[in-house]
């Protein structure tokens, strides 16, 4: 009598749980998501840079609902090459454009190819609570509060840059990645071109040696969560989550010497006469452009021109395909400044052109996708 | 008049069945044989392979290196886990220190004190406490332990100052509270073994020595302490095998700084909490992964040592009890009788 | 009559004082069970709703970020699996010890391994199958299935051990009872011990499943993430321990608020199942 209470009882959670199953699938689309391209319906594993997170996450949502799942794991950049090395995911999100010796891995299964898809404002965030947002800061400063050198909010350094402030005596916690990150390494890269104790102690990539006595975080996210939680602390994260949680950044000077807010505006400004490799490997640090926010990071996609030779299925290569050609076409148009849309800088009219130039070239084994 | 059963063709007896009849049992035993022994050889084939994994950091480090040098830098590919083991033994060791005496006082009280009423949900509750998933104590651990504490830790840590390995900044996260959290995770355990050796000692025992005037306490000192201390010494053996691999409520609460506090309130790591919070970063490096997975084995000796002696422990008790014959000897039963318990661990 | 010696005021106060202690440790004992209870009805209870369950996290910058229904699907699943895999596995080898193996040396040997891998640390058993199956991409990269795999492996000796006892249990009239009658041992088996056995072995198969139900650390190297809905065993899968793990460290309010929903969600599954699974002792007919 038991036996069939509890089958009762299972099979009534059973069936309350499949109606739910099948019931309203419902995707929050975002009303400008008016994407015409048919899409292939396939299952794509991606991983990597948390700092475009926010935009694949959107476009995996948008995109959900026409066939083609995208799971896409902010792991960080390093990471993100790392699986798509060992074969673990479709394709890699990577600040970083792909360096000598990751072509060299890569090349084991195939020639790698990078789409740069967008450009994001890394913000120097602090939460110091009668503080508001614009703190002067330069790249010497900065780098020395990372590395130690300067310790309390209302040391010389940063009073001499902000005489009007009223900055408190607390000490400065600082916060950093704690994993192989592209925010960090374009953070880094910009620090160093302006602090040469912090070049040489630190150093510049995705993971560098960090003093002791601060704190590491994993993900943009676990740096935002830190700062959020810590009065006193500054940390580098991108602007998204900086706009996400309300956070007060500086104003850093740029190679012109002038002191910049990021915003959308001048983060694009930052994407403006850059050099483009013909591996379409940009950087977009420390930009000469006067009006250009001078730590803008730009992001890849990253996967093989011949997915399917390097051992994907046919499905997959052909959603990799249909994931970057949505990207360059009904996505970038869901990047910029306006309140329905993600806080990033899109692609400039030619680097798009250049994109889908690449995009044709991918192949399923020799044949084109 | 001699019986004899009737005999059939080959001098077999009819009661006796044919080879074919009796080929379904002869499956049945050779198959169970076979699976448990596949458990077995799959139980040392892991063992094997972990050991294989990590030999590459353990020849690069040398066991004692990796084991005692404290250099967790990454970026470097430098692994010493010193500070990861001190962080497991440290924290084990809190919530010995606070979830023990608890436990074995819960345990004491419901089967002594307890009104007979409340005795049953009273134990129920208790037991409840396993069945909250280890993820379900980080949320708390983080949202409402850490916040809700701080204040207390800071107040100690700044009267206590003058104790070693007390004062200083409270940041939040820290070795204290993983180890506050993994007592109490342990609490179950301990109380419900607890429960159950004190619940065997003899009543003329008992009897005795209130019979001799002792109160109430003073027969539980007498006769059941020293009565049931091999067999609690091994419930908390078993509660601390627990304690050192919990993975999940500790990576959330520790604080994940590869480093040695200076104080219990700073931050610290364990050798399961580095290898979750850090796989995803090290899998695909091999020196890295390595390090990670010499981790995983450093702590799986740890525990295979820890639980096998606690076993002997509390085998030594029930021996004790049960007058010779062992529980393996015995074939089952003994501590940990109760489906229930084999669930939490018991 | 000689008259007992009174005992001393000193000694009865130790002895109240003392059971007091004891009262008061039982009281310490049950105020984090009571506070964790507290918290997550407290801030769950609030996020229950329609959408929580019949939406998917849906990786959303801003707005609404999702509900839980994929990981309260995938939870289903990989734990269904597991459970099938890791049940009959483990009544196979508790019956093999109590019926054939009984005090031999071979038994004792399974039965110290079985103690032993209760003893082992979830995570462990992730990277077990990390080494064996991921890194050798053997059937593709991360799966549900590998997860079941690893859960298996941590819920079997669970069910072994209690079968065992259950099974004990069983008296050996009954089996003497049907062998007279002349049943082939198989037959007994099958026909008179598990059945007998069966709410023990339903509760021992429960509490196992309670407890892969609610373990994270097997399955974060081998699941891998997925915000949508999945199916497919043979793909990444979202499950509810590593949704609220991945939700923990979020800077968002709505999703810090979504991991107590999906919480209280789990606790509530776990707790049930407990539930139903002591009930099943309680009324068992050898307890």
């Amino acid at each position: 009598m038991l036996r069939s209470r509890i089958s009762a009882i299972l099979a009534t959670a059973a069936a309350a749980l499949g109606v739910a199953a099948c019931g309203s699938s419902s995707n929050t689309t975002s009303s400008s998501t008016k994407s015409t391209t048919k899409v292939t319906s396939a299952t794509i594993n991606g991983a990597g840079s948390t700092l475009a997170a926010p935009i694949y996450m959107q476009w995996a949502s948008n995109l959900n609902s026409q066939g083609l799942t995208v799971n896409y794991s902010p792991v960080g950049s390093g990471t993100g090459i790392a699986d798509l090395e060992s074969g673990t995911v479709d394709f890699a999100g990577s600040d970083p454009p792909l360096a000598a010796a990751d072509i060299a891995v890569l090349k084991k299964k195939g020639t790698a190819v990078q789409f740069p898809l967008a450009f994001g404002a890394i913000t120097v965030s602090y939460n110091l609570p009668g503080v508001p947002t614009g703190l002067k800061l330069n790249g010497k400063v900065i780098g020395d509060i990372f590395d130690g050198a300067v310790t309390k909010w209302n040391s010389p350094e940063i009073t001499a840059l902000n005489p009007g402030a009223k900055l408190p005596a607390t000490a400065i916690t600082v916060v950093h990645r704690s994993d192989s990150s592209g925010t960090t390494a374009g953070f880094t890269e910009f620090v160093a071109a302006y602090n040469p104790t912090f070049a040489k102690k630190i150093g510049t990539g995705k993971l560098v040696p960090w003093p002791n006595g601060e704190v590491g975080a994993a993900k943009n996210a676990g740096v935002a969560a830190a700062v959020k939680q810590t009065a006193g602390a500054i940390g580098y994260v991108e602007q998204a989550y900086a706009l996400q949680n309300g956070f007060t950044y500086a104003a850093v000077a740029n190679k012109a010497g002038k002191y910049i807010l990021p915003s959308i505006a001048n983060t694009s400004a930052a994407a403006v006469g850059l050099k483009v490799p013909s591996n379409l490997g940009l950087v977009a640090i420390n930009s000469p452009n006067p009006a250009a926010y001078p730590i803008v990071s730009q992001t890849f996609i990253m996967t093989y021109q011949d997915p399917c030779k390097a051992g994907a299925s046919s499905s997959a290569a052909k959603g990799v395909h249909d994931f970057l050609n949505y990207a360059l076409t009904s996505g970038e148009s869901e990047l910029g400044q306006g309140s329905n849309q993600l806080p990033y800088a899109p692609l400039p009219a030619d680097l798009i052109a250049k994109d889908k130039a690449q995009l044709a070239t991918l192949t399923c084994n020799g044949a084109p996708l | 008049m001699e019986a004899h059963t009737p005999v059939i063709g080959g001098g077999r007896s009819t009661l006796e069945r044919s080879p074919l009849a009796r080929l379904p049992d002869r499956i049945l035993k050779w198959g169970l044989l076979g699976i448990s022994a596949a458990v077995l050889v799959l139980i040392v084939y892991f063992f094997i392979r972990l050991i294989g994994q990590s030999t590459l950091a353990f020849n690069r480090f040398g066991v004692f290196g990796f084991v005692f040098h404290n250099r967790w830098v990454p970026s470097r590919l430098e692994f010493g886990a010193a500070a990861m083991v001190f962080g497991t033994v440290v924290t084990s060791a809190i919530a010995l220190i606070i979830g023990v005496p608890v436990a074995v006082a819960t345990a004491l009280y419901l089967t002594e004190l307890c009104p007979r009423r409340a005795r049953g949900p009273l134990t129920i509750l208790v037991d409840l406490l396993a069945a909250v998933p280890s993820v379900v104590y980080g949320l708390w651990g983080v949202y409402v332990l850490i916040p809700k504490l701080k204040p207390a830790e800071q107040w100690f840590a700044d009267s206590f100052s003058f104790i070693p390995w007390v004062g200083g900044h409270v940041a939040g996260p820290s070795v204290f509270i993983a180890g506050l959290i993994l007592a109490i995770m342990i609490l179950p355990i301990v109380s419900a073994i607890s429960r159950e050796v004190i619940s065997t000692v003899p009543a003329e025992h008992k009897e005795a020595a209130l019979a001799l005037g002792a109160t109430r306490w003073e027969m539980i000192k007498m006769a059941i302490l020293p009565y049931s201390r091999p067999g609690i010494t091994g419930g908390a053996m078993l509660g601390l095998g627990r304690a050192l691999g919990e993975t999940i409520a500790v990576v959330l609460v520790i604080g994940d700084d590869p480093a040695i506090p200076h104080s219990i309130f700073g931050q610290g790591y364990s050798l399961a909490a580095v290898i979750a919070a850090e796989f995803g970063e090290g899998s695909n490096q091999s020196i890295y992964r390595s390090a990670l997975l010499a981790c995983g084995l450093v702590l799986f000796v740890l525990t295979l040592l820890v639980n096998g002696f606690a076993r002997g422990y509390v085998l030594r008790g029930e021996r004790k009890m049960f007058g010779g014959g062992s529980r393996w000897r015995r074939g089952g039963g003994g501590a940990g009788d109760e489906p229930a318990e084999a669930a939490i661990g018991v | 009559m000689t008259e007992l010696p009174r005992i001393s005021a000193g000694r009865r106060r130790k002895d109240k004082i003392m059971r007091g202690l004891l009262a008061a440790a039982t009281g310490v004992a049950l105020v984090p069970l009571v506070l964790i209870i507290y918290y997550l009805v407290y801030k769950g209870i609030g996020q229950w709703s329609g959408q929580l369950f019949t939406t998917d996290p849906n990786g959303n910058f801003l707005g609404y970020p999702g509900g839980i229904r994929s990981a309260i699907l995938g939870t289903i699943e990989i734990v269904a699996l597991a459970t099938v895999i890791a049940v009959p596995l483990g009544i196979a080898v508790a019956l093999y010890l109590v019926e054939y193996g009984k005090k031999s040396f071979y038994a004792n040997v399974v039965r110290y391994f079985i103690d032993v891998m209760t003893g082992v640390p979830s995570i462990v058993f992730g990277l077990f199958i990390y080494i064996v199956l991921i890194v050798s991409h053997l059937g593709g990269n991360f799966t549900a299935w590998k997860g079941s795999v690893a859960l298996a492996l941590l819920m079997l000796p669970i069910v072994a051990r209690s079968a065992e006892v259950v099974l004990n249990l069983v008296p050996g009239s009954l089996r003497e009872a049907a062998l007279a009658l002349g049943a082939p041992r198989w037959r007994v088996i099958t026909r008179v011990v598990l059945p007998t056995a069966a709410s023990g072995l339903l509760t021992g198969s429960l509490l196992a499943i309670a407890r892969g139900a609610g373990e994270t650390a097997p399955l974060i190297f081998t699941v891998g993430s997925a915000n949508g809905l999945a199916f497919n065993l043979s793909q990444q899968m979202n499950t509810l321990p590593t949704q609220i793990f991945t939700d923990i460290t979020s800077p968002r309010n709505a999703i810090v608020a979504r991991a107590w929903g999906a919480a209280l969600t789990l606790v509530a599954l776990v707790l049930i199942l407990n539930l139903i699974a002591r009930a099943a002792q309680r009324r068992s007919r050898l307890a």
